[in-house]
């Protein structure tokens, strides 16, 4: 692989040999061990001088294993060349600390805070390691991604006082909002700090609904945690059961047959499509935009209604299944979809006519809630949030996975970062995906629709990722023995955007952020697991 | 726009007046006991592990954390065990939904004996409700799935305000709680304190196999299993997620409209 050596060659340069001992897997991941004293020199080389990103950052407790220690990975994203750098840093036992290096990346400032939660890990200079999974109804000591935890053990109650980021000044005042909000939508704490109408602040309390996932996946059959990666947000059942299966096919090896892929990338997109068709409608709701919402809505109706019929659940649960895809739900359906597709496309184009020519939608998303270009890359926003702002990052493109490497298609590229843009990037990529069905449904050729897996080699890892509607899903996955699941980590693009959100309503008006928030449309459930 | 708004005739279906005209979907699962060999393949596939035999030795489901993924359709090599598309499934007793006992966890509800007492009054308040009812959506813990279902009553195709029923912003202009997810720790308290806003008498409806009984997320150290470990609960709708006209179906069953006629 010319990529690879490549970077192998950069890292040699920018290091000397001593750090590098690396092996290639799975086309695309290099891994490499590195050391305490090296990895900020290594990340600064990567992140700052190379211009990768880091996708993902985790803790392991391989205290079972041989090595008997427990681990830190990062990974770091070519975009350019498609390749990801997973570099394993083993954590000193008896310090259990090891460099932060949220000062020069400050993505990864909630990734070590989410580590100091779960494994009791701390990160050295990281000054923000306040709690963020747990509130503070959890004691201090228990760190339930230890493999010493028992899954089922519920600790007592604990009552700590919640902090907040103080505002001090003249007129500055308190608004705390949620858990419970006046929406149908998933529960999250609000603290603006605001002075007349502007917000100056907010911190968004998170973890509700954290439920463990990582936790009860362990040990559990590699099929049997599928049905959990279903689950782990709602609305994008597809993408993370695609992420799962993408790993687990990895670790066994195995290659899915090429109708299965195509059919693959038709339910990615129709997924994309009933999401971010409800994303606007909502939008056009906080607007007060009646006959915008119920034209969305309806649309949306359309898709759950045309899904449905094709694959029998209305949130594509049980279509997947590591190896392929479970029966062949396209056969006799194609005529069908692409009937459905023409109506969607003719219906969206119409209504967008309409809705932008209505001063009534352009006064209230043009300039509100914009993110910077430079924020969005030192958060690492990500999807259609990164994307409003000047990232032209799509993992279908820089990472090709299924069918995507030979399909047409275009990234929509905005730059001013503002609901507008966010919601222009999804009006886009709404006739990008109804262009990928029909394209997919046109290469489709018969054959088998699912690779049988019946065997995971034991202490194997490997990356799934997927674009999923909200942005890039990436998870990652070691196998135990007898099939089961040694560590699962996910990191959905809610995690990185969220605290973009917070940066966003900056400078906003109270009332506008509802609309903020939905132009974002941000899964608790996948950022709280 | 004028033409837009009247392109299309009405889309509100006519559900539960008449019933649904829809293609095949996975409802509820089924295992006949005629057909089955046995071997026991379905009760070590399931992933929420709601496959039981009880006492007798008859196998059976436990509706209430049934997650409907049609895995035991797929083991089941003689056939037994298949999907129906059979979606009315709420019941106000959660006994009715399981084959095998209920084992609840400790129960810690406020002031159940009060609850009891209200029992009575609850079944005349209902002929109040029977004009309308206003409903508070919290999520205690789900996947988002049921939060999504739950607004989809809200669009053209469903159009819930037919019946009188509305979605209000807080608990304390609300006649039902409507309850999705397992009851995580750090949503307990809210949920009480949610339970305790809204005026008496009051409704609980839980959705979804979370609520239920804690559906594939059960003894985690971070959820309850379902939320009548913290709540009391009148009507439980099974699903993961349930339909739209199944969660209808279940609000309309808690005001005793369906059923009788």
């Amino acid at each position: 692989m010319k990529k690879m050596e490549d970077i192998i060659e950069e890292l040699r340069a920018g290091f000397g040999e001593s750090c590098l001992n690396y092996n290639i897997v799975h086309e695309n991941e290099m891994r490499i061990g590195v050391n305490e004293v090296d990895v900020r020199r290594m990340a600064e080389l990567l992140c700052r001088d190379k211009g990768m990103k880091l996708a993902c950052m985790f803790a392991s407790d391989e205290t079972l294993l041989p090595s008997g220690e427990f681990a830190i990975y990062y990974v770091f994203a070519d975009a350019e060349r498609g390749a990801f750098i997973i570099a394993r840093m083993a954590v000193d036992s008896e310090k259990m600390s090891y460099p932060s290096v949220s000062d020069f990346i400050h993505s990864a400032s909630f990734y070590e805070r989410e580590i100091h939660d779960l494994f009791g890990i701390k990160a050295e200079g990281n000054e923000s390691l306040k709690p963020m999974v747990f509130h503070g109804n959890w004691p201090e000591g228990e760190y339930p991604l230890r493999k010493t935890y028992d899954r089922s053990r519920k600790p007592a109650f604990a009552s700590r006082r919640q902090e907040f980021m103080k505002v001090k000044g003249e007129g500055v005042y308190e608004i705390p909002v949620g858990p419970v909000h006046a929406g149908i939508i998933e529960p999250g704490h609000f603290r603006f700090s605001v002075a007349g109408e502007p917000i100056i602040n907010l911190e968004a309390q998170l973890y509700f609904v954290h439920k463990g996932i990582e936790k009860m996946c362990e040990g559990m059959d590699f099929k049997k945690c599928f049905y959990v990666s279903e689950r782990i947000s709602g609305d994008e059942t597809f993408s993370n059961a695609l992420a799962y299966c993408q790993a687990v096919e990895k670790i066994a090896g195995v290659q899915i047959p090429r109708r299965a892929q195509i059919t693959r990338v038709i339910f990615a997109e129709l997924e994309r499509l009933t999401s971010h068709l409800g994303d606007i409608g909502g939008v056009c709701l906080d607007i007060g935009y009646g006959f915008a919402t119920f034209q969305f809505r309806m649309m949306r109706g359309w898709t759950y209604q045309l899904v449905e019929a094709v694959c029998t659940s209305r949130f594509l649960r049980s279509v997947n299944t590591p190896g392929g895809v479970r029966k062949d739900f396209l056969e006799g359906n194609e005529k069908r979809i692409i009937e459905m597709m023409i109506k969607i496309e003719k219906e969206l184009l119409e209504t967008i006519d309409i809705i932008k020519a209505k001063s009534l939608y352009i006064d209230r998303v043009e300039n509100t809630g914009t993110l910077k270009k430079k924020t969005a890359i030192d958060l690492n926003a990500t999807g259609p949030a990164g994307r409003a702002s000047g990232v032209h990052y799509d993992v279908r493109k820089s990472f090709p996975y299924e069918a995507y490497g030979d399909m047409e298609f275009e990234v929509s590229m905005h730059n001013n970062g503002d609901v507008n843009c966010r919601l222009n990037v999804k009006l886009e990529e709404c006739i990008q995906s109804i262009k990928l069905i029909m394209q997919g449904i046109n290469m489709l050729e018969s054959g088998s629709m699912c690779s049988k897996i019946d065997f995971l080699p034991p202490y194997v890892s490997a990356l799934g990722y997927t674009e999923s509607p909200r942005g890039e899903n990436i998870h990652w996955i070691m196998s135990g023995e007898n099939n089961d699941i040694y560590r699962y980590k996910v990191r959905t693009p809610s995690f990185c955007n969220w605290p973009a959100l917070c940066e966003a309503v900056r400078g906003n008006i109270v009332p506008d952020f509802p609309i903020i928030n939905k132009s974002f449309n941000l899964s608790y459930a996948g950022n709280d697991l | 726009m004028i033409k837009k708004i009247i392109q299309y005739p009405r889309l509100t279906q006519k559900y539960p007046k008449k019933p649904l005209d829809l293609p095949d979907f996975i409802g509820k699962p089924e295992i006949d006991n005629s057909k089955c060999t046995g071997c026991n393949e379905c009760i070590s596939a399931c992933p929420s592990g709601c496959i039981v035999r009880d006492e007798k030795g008859v196998i059976g489901i436990n509706l209430d954390e049934c997650i409907f993924c049609a895995r035991c359709e797929d083991v089941c090599a003689s056939g037994a065990a298949r999907m129906t598309s059979e979606f009315e499934l709420a019941q106000k007793d959660r006994r009715l939904l399981r084959k095998t006992p209920l084992v609840i966890e400790e129960r810690d509800i406020p002031d159940e004996r009060y609850e009891l007492i209200q029992r009575e009054v609850k079944e005349k308040i209902k002929k109040i409700y029977g004009r309308s009812l206003q409903i508070r959506v919290v999520d205690a813990g789900s996947c988002n799935g049921c939060d999504y279902e739950i607004n989809g009553l809200n669009n053209p195709f469903n159009d819930i305000e037919r019946f009188g029923i509305r979605f209000v912003p807080s608990p304390r202009h609300a006649d039902m709680l409507l309850v999705t997810g397992t009851a995580t720790r750090n949503m307990e308290l809210a949920l009480i304190k949610t339970y305790n806003a809204t005026p008496d008498p009051k409704l609980v409806v839980a959705v979804g196999a979370c609520a239920c009984s804690g559906g594939i997320f059960r003894d985690n150290y971070a959820t309850r299993n379902g939320i009548d470990c913290i709540v009391p609960v009148d009507v439980y709708v099974p699903g993961c997620p349930p339909r739209p006209h199944a969660i209808l179906y279940g609000i309309l069953k808690a005001l005793d409209r369906v059923g009788k006629k």
